[in-house]
């Protein structure tokens, strides 16, 4: 059963967001956006904890979010849009918040 | 699909306009948002009194649209609400602050029990919060 993992706050700076990254299991789904995007900003702290995902757990991130801060992902992310949000919150059997 | 959909962030905050913008896209697909649930200082995006920038998205006012134009159901944690000096006319009369009505329809102020309602009804529960 898949669970899709909404981000929102800083991996960095949020402990509960921390703390959630030790729930992904490797079936599940990850979507980073608002300031949980920095973790794909090359060579920094909150990338180093992005690191600590399962290998085959899928990474997403809200395109519009990446754009903003102009960040250049070395690590494999999808970037999507809203409609596709959408169908991820569809496709997996539940979403946890960690807001 | 069934979608409910807590705010948890007021409408200065990208979460909320994230949050607008994810309910737009499920209706556009096609589901339905059963209900839309403001808590914390999310109940600010219920607020008739704020007054945006020019050149700022007014929040508030592109809920109220969303909500008529496809009748959600849209309710304001009443105790976050309270706390946060935003009050509907029977709160307004209970209280006695008859000058500071600010919630008005679509919204509408109720318990926490609507959420757990809400949450009990829906295929998918999101939450915006954050940054």
């Amino acid at each position: 059963m898949t669970t899709l993992h909404l981000f929102s706050r800083s991996l960095l700076l949020d402990a509960g967001a921390l703390d959630g990254l030790s729930w992904v299991g490797s079936e599940d789904t990850v979507l980073l956006t608002g300031a949980a995007v920095e973790a794909l900003r090359p060579g920094s702290v909150a990338a180093e904890r992005l690191a600590r995902l399962p290998a085959e757990a899928a990474l997403y991130a809200l395109a519009e979010d990446v754009q903003a801060r102009r960040l250049h992902p070395e690590r494999a992310v999808t970037l999507i849009d809203y409609p596709t949000f959408v169908d991820l919150s569809v496709s997996c059997a539940k979403v946890i918040s960690w807001t | 699909m069934k979608f409910a959909i807590v705010v948890l962030s007021p409408p200065q905050a990208p979460s909320a306009r994230r949050a607008l913008r994810f309910c737009e896209a499920l209706l556009a697909e096609g589901h339905e948002l059963s209900r839309l649930f403001l808590y914390r200082d999310g109940v600010h995006n219920a607020s008739h009194a704020l007054v945006s920038g020019q050149d700022e998205s007014d929040l508030p006012a592109r809920w109220r649209e969303l909500i008529e134009r496809h009748q959600i159901d849209a309710v304001v944690c009443i105790a976050a609400a309270l706390k946060r000096g935003l009050l509907d006319e029977n709160e307004a009369r209970r209280y006695e602050r008859e000058g500071a009505v600010n919630v008005r329809a679509p919204w509408q102020l109720s318990g926490l029990g609507q959420l757990h309602e809400a949450v009990q009804d829906a295929d998918r529960l999101l939450c915006f919060g954050g940054d």
